[in-house]
């Protein structure tokens, strides 16, 4: 066991684990953040996805390890009062079925649209194939960047 | 409109301490003239307090169908509720709610009248109430937007103004429901309830739930579906900083693999248990397990599709009208082709996973489950315990599809929960959840034709031949029954028909899936009629509709009739949305197929684009569905969407395949899924009309791979026979 510290949600957290334990156990099983999602532990569907140093990674592959020290943004700390771009556009489209895979998603669209505030559909299509939807949420969730794209860049 | 509930349970007003009026459900166990015994039996459904804040019970399992939406919708709308004023509370599983499951896309079917009598039981005692209050009699009175309203003076008086008198008077037996033509919350589009949760990362899923003192689990499975463990060497997992026990699963010791008719135990194998996830799942990979398979029959998919067309030629009949062999020998021509369908995996995005508190006197669970009376019923046959034991919670559910109508894991954690004498939390990883799968049958279908010289089909057969869900693991039953069965389209549109049924016995664990035996028929009956038209050079839709013919019932079994109109209205109109009738670019094509699934009719066209590289590129979906009314339309289309790529999606790629009575796929590396730069745009439009809600979260499925299929041969020429396409296309 060794001790990390990390900045999630910009809280100083300081946390006990094993180097290789995945960021995604120290976020669920230590930290009670629990909107971070397991699903296939190998990278391969996008359901643990967060923002690290401004960047989204697949948190079932990274460990707390390498991540010490980073900053980290979760679901969780997207927003306050469910009123982020993305989370409205997310409402405002309907887009949720199961849900499951959701935060995952708007992790991915957070780091897009960080980096390309008006992208195109082949943009989104492309920044976004690493995330796995099985209820069939795919046309929403296009919807969803594009309203949100939308009113980043005009609200 | 008067009510039609008369079953077992019967909707009772009770009065709260706190002024509110709460209205629940009363289970009359067996003996309809006891009285029913206190608080065991007595569910909520409904409170309204003075505030007028209405708290709706959603009964059934939230799988991401919206069922958590859609029910209370239907409550709030014949009550003449203020939706804003409406909080939705997920009910924990209770006898007295029954039908409380997810499955055969029944819940708004099953629930339809439930939830319009309790919403108008409870709207008629606030009238009453109302009534006297406002001096006039009470059919002048109605209920909307959470008030009781006079429309003649204009007079209102808020809900939260009447429960306490409301809650002191008899509700009647019988009540009328509101006119559907005055609905103003019902057809419209409401976010699902839990939309707001979802998208901050709040909602608690099963596999969030975390109790005091509770240990981590995962297990260890026997890859071959049947077999043991011999034995087991944990000396590198017990050295993984964290891991607290080893524990060995024998359902021998549980009543072996199945402990009741439809309700398969767990697969044996080992379990890990630690203080955390990761390190109960790094002590599994560190597991070294000799497995006995000695009673494996080591199957393979080849070796069963190989069962599969020999069974072909020996079957039963399921279904015979007229006489087939005779209107061979009359056709001008006769067409025979043979299509297959693969095992197919769930893959919910939450893995399995259950969390079980096992206490001296109670076994308290959080389930992940669509069917928590099995769950129930497990619980009861493995340890004996008596109903009023078992409390059983239904966190939302990330997916079901039909795997969780089974419920194994559940057994799984409940045996480690008593064992550890703690709550345990099992978290299966993504590799056991694939390999221990109940998986959509694979199946070989041979559909032969005969026609006239004008191409008209005067003959049909129809022999399924594969192994069925109804045996799998040796449940007893008739194969037949799930797999192809005398209601099969196009029963009652030819005059000679057969339909037939070859039964191969595996050990492959089979089951229940989204539209799962539909899936598999409609592939290969719509593909064939498809390839029918093709022969007889004939537009795919035109051909579709002369063989249904004009507007009318079909008598298909017993009272049943198909009603072609129906079926008809929605096939016109995907033409036209589609644009069917208008020329594509070269390489570009479209598919067409339309059919019936719990009462729902469904007719897809699919536009598909011939990539250079010999690549299928789904450009669009159109979409035409007649599911009588529409409850929540948003929730509704979102059923069309998930059905729809779902069904494409299987198409592509869905394969799960068998080596050595193993299976082979173990993530979303092998068992692919499509993802968003594959998923086409999808057009759904709903026929409106006044007839009750019928079943939606699997009639969108089954003609989506062969409208697809349909679509590559008009863009190609190539013919897809078996699926999934990926294996031939690509």
């Amino acid at each position: 066991m060794a001790s990390f510290h990390l900045i999630v949600n910009k809280k100083e957290r300081t946390i006990l684990a094993e180097p290789d334990t995945p960021l995604l156990w120290v976020l669920r099983d230590i930290l009670g953040l629990t909107g971070t999602k397991y699903s296939c532990g190998k990278g391969l569907c996008g359901a643990c996805t967060v923002i690290v140093n401004g960047t989204s990674v697949r948190s079932c592959t990274l460990t707390v390890d390498a991540a010490a020290e980073s900053d980290i943004l979760t679901i969780e700390g997207l927003s306050e009062n469910n009123d982020h771009p993305l989370q409205k556009a997310w409402k405002e489209a309907d887009v949720p079925q199961c849900g499951y895979c959701q935060p995952g998603f708007i992790m991915s669209a957070f780091d897009l649209l960080s980096k390309n505030p008006n992208p195109t559909e082949e943009e989104i299509n492309s920044a976004l194939l690493g995330n796995l939807c099985r209820c069939g949420t795919y046309v929403r969730i296009r919807k969803a960047i594009h309203i949100a794209a939308s009113s980043l860049n005009h609200g | 409109m008067k009510n039609t509930l008369g079953r077992r349970n019967f909707i009772k007003l009770t009065a709260s301490a706190s002024g509110a009026l709460v209205v629940g459900l009363h289970f009359q166990s067996c003996a309809p003239q006891k009285e029913p015994a206190e608080n065991f039996s007595f569910v909520p459904l409904i409170e309204i307090d003075t505030e007028g804040w209405v708290t709706l019970i959603a009964k059934n399992p939230e799988i991401g169908q919206g069922i958590k939406t859609a029910l209370p919708l239907i409550l709030a709308e014949e009550l003449g509720a203020d939706w804003e004023k409406v909080k939705v509370v997920q009910g924990d599983y209770n006898k007295a709610y029954e039908e409380q499951w997810a499955g055969g896309s029944y819940a708004v079917i099953l629930n339809w009248d439930l939830m319009r009598t309790a919403g108008a039981k409870v709207r008629h005692a606030l009238l009453e109430v109302a009534a006297q209050k406002l001096g006039v009699p009470t059919m002048e009175l109605m209920t909307r937007n959470g008030m009781v309203v006079h429309e003649e003076t204009e007079r209102k008086i808020p809900f939260g103004e009447l429960v306490a008198e409301a809650s002191q008077i008899p509700l009647p037996e019988e009540v009328e429901f509101k006119p559907i033509e005055t609905y103003g919350l019902i057809g419209k589009s409401h976010p699902q309830v839990d939309v707001e949760e979802i998208i901050n990362g709040s909602a608690r899923y099963s596999i969030d739930v975390h109790l005091p003192n509770m240990v981590y689990a995962t297990v260890v499975k026997n890859p071959v579906h049947e077999g043991r463990v011999a034995h087991f060497d944990a000396t590198e997992t017990r050295s993984v900083h964290g891991v607290i026990d080893v524990i060995a699963l024998d359902n021998g010791e549980y009543g072996g693999r199945l402990i009741g008719p439809n309700s398969p135990n767990f697969v044996n194998g080992v379990a890990v248990l630690a203080n955390s996830t990761w390190a109960a799942f790094k002590g599994a990979e560190k597991l070294q397990v000799v497995w006995d398979n000695a009673t494996s029959r080591k199957e393979s998919t080849a070796g069963l599709f190989e069962r599969f067309h020999a069974q072909l030629h020996e079957t039963t009949m399921e279904r015979q009208d007229g006489n087939v062999v005779q209107a061979k020998k009359r056709a001008t021509s006769n067409v025979e082709y043979v299509y297959e369908v693969p095992f197919l995996a769930h893959v919910t995005m939450e893995p399995m996973n259950c969390t079980v508190d096992f206490r001296a006197d109670m076994c308290e669970v959080w389930a992940p489950t669509q069917n928590p009376e099995a769950l129930e019923q497990g619980l009861v046959k493995l340890f004996g315990l008596e109903p009023e034991q078992i409390k059983i919670h239904l966190p939302r559910i990330g997916g079901g599809f039909g795997r969780r109508y089974y419920v194994d894991y559940a057994m799984d954690a409940a045996i480690l929960s008593k064992k550890m004498g703690r709550p345990v939390k099992l978290t299966w990883t993504r590799e056991e959840d694939i390999k221990h799968d109940w998986y959509r049958p694979a199946s070989v279908h041979k559909l032969a034709a005969s026609l006239d010289d004008q191409g008209k089909i005067t003959g049909w057969r129809h022999v399924l031949a594969n192994a069925s869900r109804m045996t799998s693991l040796g449940r007893e039953g008739r194969p037949a029954g799930t797999e192809i069965d005398e209601y099969e389209f196009p029963a009652g549109f030819v005059p000679h028909l057969q339909l037939e049924y070859g039964h191969v016995l595996s050990d492959v664990p089979l089951g229940q899936w989204r539209a799962v035996g539909h899936s598999a028929t409609a592939f290969a009956a719509l593909s064939f009629l498809d390839e029918l038209a093709n022969i007889n050079q004939k537009d795919p839709i035109d051909y579709f509709l002369e063989f249904i013919g004009p507007p009318r019932k079909v008598p298909v079994v017993g009272d049943y009739a198909y009603d072609a109109g129906r079926l008809r209205a929605v096939v016109e109109k995907v033409r036209e949305n589609s644009g069917w009738d208008t020329l594509l670019p070269k390489g570009q094509g479209r598919g067409f197929a339309a059919s019936k699934d719990s009462g729902s009719f469904v007719a897809e066209v699919a536009t598909v684009q011939m990539e250079e590289n010999n690549q299928v590129r789904i450009l669009r979906v159109d979409a035409v569905v007649d599911c009588g009314i529409v409850v929540n339309p948003s929730g509704a289309s979102a059923q069309v969407e998930g059905g729809i790529l779902e069904g494409l999606c299987a198409a592509l790629y869905g394969e799960i395949t068998i080596e050595d009575g193993a299976t082979v796929q173990s993530n979303f590396h092998d068992y692919r899924w499509i993802r968003l730069h594959e998923a086409p745009e999808i057009h759904v439009e709903f026929i409106k009309n006044d007839l009750p809600p019928r079943g939606l979260g699997e009639p969108p499925l089954p003609p989506a791979a062969p409208a697809l299929a349909n679509a590559i041969y008009a863009a190609s020429g190539v013919r897809i026979r078996k699926l999934p396409i990926s294996t031939q296309v690509f």
